[in-house]
């Protein structure tokens, strides 16, 4: 890796301080030392180690939020009974991420942050579209793990299995941003990645991600997806959601799917056609043909629309507990 | 004629292998842990070009980053690259960084050629660009024939067409290829992870043009080469070239990533398969065209053979009629090497998938059809025993008539592998010390398999003492030679060698004492009168204790998603011969090891080459997918001991048809065929018709 500056931040001030605008920020490093070994994106000239950032780390049960520091793990989020009783389908998405080991170092923030894994991205010798290249490779390549749906050339697919969690259950990254806390929603949070390829969310230079506020309005909750291999393997679609579920019948539905767009993929036609609705398969299905409505399938990803569909109608089926 | 023993105490049963306490407490040092006096680090420039005719390597600034103390050009001059990742130059210096640093540096001047071919189907258009200029890509194919298979045909009651198709697999040993060596006035010495550490001496005093006895090569332990170690490599030339230049030694490890390019693979095949039975189903016309790619070329160094694009076909089953039309195809790819049972992992699944077609179209139960037609005593007994065991009666069900939307479903295939017999060649000795300690040497290598094991076990066998009383060593040159670890041959190599050494040493501890048996309790008392001096018997493989070939079956059973296309295996039934059997725990290690690989062929492996840039786009454990413990199944075994057929090697035939019977199952749980390996959930929707047509834009 090209070489780089490295400082410990024990605050958050500092630690923007430090990054400037070509720095990175050091947490589980689990993206960014592969991004640096193979030489895939410019700089950084410093790495600024924020794990020892105060009061990031920590899980807060409120009333109607629990905040989720943006340096609490993925282990410790699929340890916590809590968190498996409150939000089962965060819970799901942490178990299916990456390995045990990944899991004890990697971050809530590195997680949502986490860039690109499109095999032209990462091929050291290739110069694609979203490395600043003239072309995306996978268009006309393999594009058997790309977008159904894309609002610019770059069809590499967002692959955080918490931003799908999240998005279902409506929550806030808070964000440090030009010294200010920002808020985005999960759309928010990654929309710019919809219009520009070389973007892999809305995050600017120097922005620090401080923790996750998730809403406790909604008690059902669930996370599904499938892969080639039973674990350690990324989703080829991933889909969560979360309701309330009175007498049978949905409200405040919610439902996200990942590995398919740029974006968490939510259809809000399709959340408010779910509202009020019993669940049942045949409300289900409908909801999946809303959500999946649109989709424009590349020469080798169309198996993902068969497969969404499956996900969807059997992750709403899985919010009846 | 000698003999095994007819009762014995170590001999097929379970022994602890002998290095499993260095092994598991990190104490063994594998050719990669090589710490050499002063080391340097060695690293490879590899071309990122599919195809460039390269103008100049300019070493220069190279040499000016810190710590770098070697670089060298892998040809002077110019020359041409014909695949992403062929090397270019290599570096050595004092620390990672700064080779890769050098890497960096390093100007090379090339003309890239836009003109490639990197995929079997690109490069066999009649207008593809030619991998070798002048040469097309598609050899000349080969046909063989017999009987008349055109009339034939027209006599059977069923008749199937399949399309079977088998992905390039890359070998991925745990510990990748690469070197130690060290150059100096007095020789070289290499600390090669290598199947074979005499041709590593050969191949290495041969391009060097030193003589042989100037080469040492050691292997303490090895991490697995699957076929594709038996040279020393462009990596071990580049790593003595400089050695020689540094003066210092030179550990040239590839890294994972290289593993995907330069040092073998499976080859593909494209099998359009044709096959007919009698009304009695009875086997009678085949016809079959193959094709597949070794990359630019098969054999790349591989020294053990093998490695072609040609499979067995049709297989396991002898039809009057046929007709086999075999081609390979170059493309701009790393060259094929001989891998775990070359040819027949992808002979048995086309076959064998065929097999099962023609079954389902004759009404007929997939497994009796086999015993119809497997003319093979030993396989016929084991599919009996393998159906007992496995519930094939009470678990077989018609094609697609499990309920449900997950579906369950089985298959069976047999295995041969009719090499593996003994390299004749073999020796060994032994010392015999006068405390009654005793150990061998030889100039063999335990690939991970447990060679030193089967050694011990053999002679603590033949003389009365206890596995843990034999000393073993083997991996280096200076011991008598033994034969390269590939086609299951090192057991039935050795094994017969063992026993040679332990008999005359047996005779000439009479001779010497007086002592007319001392084996078991008068083996100390034995060694005692030896006096000061030790005894040093040498032995030979001799004839009458050893076999080939090695026959087996295995049956799987599979859950099939069939919304989501997603396999589990539930279950895989291993039948396996091989003789006499030596340490049953080794034995079915090697059995779980080669059902694991064939169920990463069946579901998981598989090379992916890009056309337009032509690179490797999975050269990782992250794209390319190997099977992790959640997706291994309860693997059952079952050993048939023949001891009355001698030593024969197990390695390949357990890998063989692990593919062939998981396509099967899922086949009959879906109740229709998957013929592409390997089967991914995309596959799986695409074959149940749930995958929508796409607009070409």
């Amino acid at each position: 890796m090209k070489a780089f500056e490295y400082a410990t931040a024990l605050s958050t001030d500092s630690a923007r301080q430090l990054a400037a605008d070509s720095g990175a920020y050091l947490a589980g490093g689990n993206d960014l030392l592969g991004l640096l070994k193979d030489y895939l994106i410019p700089g950084p000239n410093i790495l600024v180690n924020i794990k020892s950032l105060p009061g990031l780390n920590q899980i807060e049960r409120g009333e109607k939020n629990w905040i989720i520091g943006a340096l609490v793990t993925i282990a410790e989020i699929e340890h916590d009974a809590g968190i498996a009783k409150v939000f089962p389908g965060l819970h799901d998405a942490a178990a299916e991420i990456a390995s045990p080991q990944i899991r004890n170092v990697a971050t809530v923030g590195g997680n949502l942050a986490q860039h690109s894994r499109c095999w032209y991205f990462r091929q050291r010798d290739v110069v694609c579209l979203k490395k600043g290249g003239d072309l995306c490779y996978a268009r006309e390549g393999d594009n058997r793990d790309h977008c159904l749906f894309s609002g610019n050339d770059c069809i590499s697919p967002v692959v955080s299995s918490l931003a799908t969690s999240l998005a279902a259950l409506e929550a806030t990254a808070v964000v440090l941003h030009e010294g200010k806390e920002t808020r985005l929603n999960m759309a928010e949070f990654y929309e710019k990645a919809w219009t520009e390829p070389n973007a892999h969310n809305s995050l600017a230079p120097g922005d620090l991600i401080l923790r996750v506020e998730i809403p406790t309005g909604r008690t059902a909750s669930a996370y599904l997806q499938v892969s080639d291999k039973h674990t350690f393997d990324w989703a080829l679609v991933s889909c969560a959601a979360a309701a309330n579920l009175i007498g049978g019948k949905l409200s405040q539905p919610r439902v996200a799917l990942g590995s398919i767009s740029p974006v968490p993929h939510q259809v809000e036609a399709a959340n408010a056609f779910l509202d009020g609705k019993t669940l049942d398969s045949d409300t289900a299905s409908q909801a999946a043909d809303l959500i999946l409505k649109g989709a424009r399938p590349l020469a080798q990803n169309a198996y993902k629309l068969p497969m969404a569909h499956a996900l969807i109608r059997r992750t709403l089926l899985k919010l009846k507990g | 004629m000698p003999s095994w023993p007819a009762e014995t105490k170590y001999i097929s049963q379970p022994t602890l292998r002998v290095d499993a306490p260095p092994k598991v407490t990190g104490r063994a040092r594998y050719s990669s842990d090589t710490q050499a006096e002063g080391w340097l680090y060695g690293m490879i420039l590899r071309s990122k070009w599919p195809a460039a005719k390269i103008l100049s390597v300019n070493l220069a600034p190279a040499r000016q980053i810190p710590g770098i103390k070697a670089a060298v050009v892998v040809r002077e001059g110019e020359f041409t690259v014909r695949f992403y990742g062929e090397e270019i130059a290599a570096v050595a210096g004092t620390t990672k960084q700064a080779c890769l640093d050098a890497l960096r540096a390093i100007e090379v001047k090339a003309e890239p050629r836009n003109d490639f071919a990197v995929n079997e189907n690109e490069a066999r258009k009649d207008d593809a660009p030619q991998v070798w200029q002048g040469k097309p890509n598609v050899a000349p194919g080969r046909v063989r024939e017999r009987g008349n298979v055109d009339h034939a045909f027209g006599e059977c009651a069923a008749v199937i067409e399949g399309f079977y198709t088998t992905p390039v697999q890359i070998h991925n040993p745990m510990e990748t290829h690469g070197n130690t060596v060290s150059w100096t006035d007095d020789g070289v010495t290499a600390w090669a992870s290598t199947q074979g550490i005499t041709s590593v001496r050969d191949g290495l005093a041969g391009a060097l043009q030193l003589d042989q006895s100037k080469v040492r090569v050691i292997t303490d332990f090895m991490g697995g080469g699957f076929g594709a170690k038996f040279g020393a490599g462009v990596e071990g030339m580049l790593a003595a070239r400089l050695s020689r230049e540094a003066k210092a030694p030179v550990r040239l490890m590839l890294t994972r990533f290289d593993e995907a390019l330069a040092v073998g693979n499976r080859p593909s095949s494209f099998q359009r398969i044709k096959m007919g039975a009698l009304a009695d189903g009875t086997l009678h016309a085949f016809e079959a065209e193959n094709y597949g790619t070794a990359g630019i070329g098969a054999g790349g160094d591989s020294g053990g053979g093998g490695g072609g694009a040609d499979i067995p076909m049709p297989y396991l089953y002898p039809v009057p009629n046929s007709r086999v039309k075999q081609s390979a195809v170059a493309v701009n790819a790393g060259s094929s090497r001989a891998f775990r049972a070359p040819g027949n992992p992808p002979a048995s699944f086309g076959m064998e998938s065929a097999m099962d077609d023609l079954a389902v179209k004759l009404g007929m139960d997939p497994l009796a059809f086999r015993l119809k037609n497997d003319s093979n005593e030993v396989r016929r007994q084991e599919y009996k025993i393998g159906a007992e065991k496995f519930g094939w009666k009470e678990k077989y069900l018609t094609p697609g008539s499990s309920p449900g939307p997950v579906k369950t479903g089985i298959g069976c295939a047999g295995a041969a592998w009719p090499a593996g017999g003994p390299s004749r060649t073999t020796q060994g000795e032994a010392q015999i010390n006068p405390d009654g300690s005793i150990e061998f040497r030889l100039g063999v290598q335990d690939i991970g398999t447990g060679t030193k094991t089967v050694i011990a076990v053999v002679a603590a066998e033949m003389l009365g003492l206890k596995p843990e009383q034999i000393t073993v060593k083997v991996g280096d040159t200076n011991y008598p030679p033994g034969p390269g670890s590939g086609g299951s041959t090192t057991c039935a190599s050795i094994s017969p060698t063992v026993y040679d050494i332990c008999q005359r040493g047996l005779q000439q501890l009479q001779n010497q004492t007086g002592i007319a048996d001392a084996r078991g309790e008068n083996w100390f008392a034995a060694c005692k009168k030896l006096g000061v001096n030790p005894l040093a018997v040498h032995g030979t493989w001799i004839e009458g204790l050893s076999n080939r070939p090695a026959y087996g079956v295995q049956f799987a059973e599979v859950a099939v998603d069939t919304e989501t296309g997603l396999v589990t295996v539930k279950k895989v039934v291993a039948v396996h011969d091989c003789g006499l059997i030596i340490d049953t725990l080794t034995l079915e290690s090697q059995i779980n090891g080669g059902v694991i690989m064939g169920m990463g062929y069946a579901l998981y492996e598989e090379r992916v080459m890009d056309d337009l840039s032509g690179v490797v786009l999975n050269p990782n454990f992250e794209t390319y997918k190997l099977p992790g413990i959640a997706d291994v199944p309860e693997i059952e075994i079952v050993l048939l001991n023949m001891p009355e057929r001698g030593v024969i090697g197990i390695g390949e035939p357990a890998t063989v048809p692990t593919a062939a019977a998981i396509g099967n199952a899922v086949a009959n749980a879906i109740g229709v065929r998957v013929g592409s390996l390997p089967i991914t959930p995309a596959k799986v929707l695409a074959a149940l018709g749930k995958v929508p047509p796409v607009a070409q834009t």
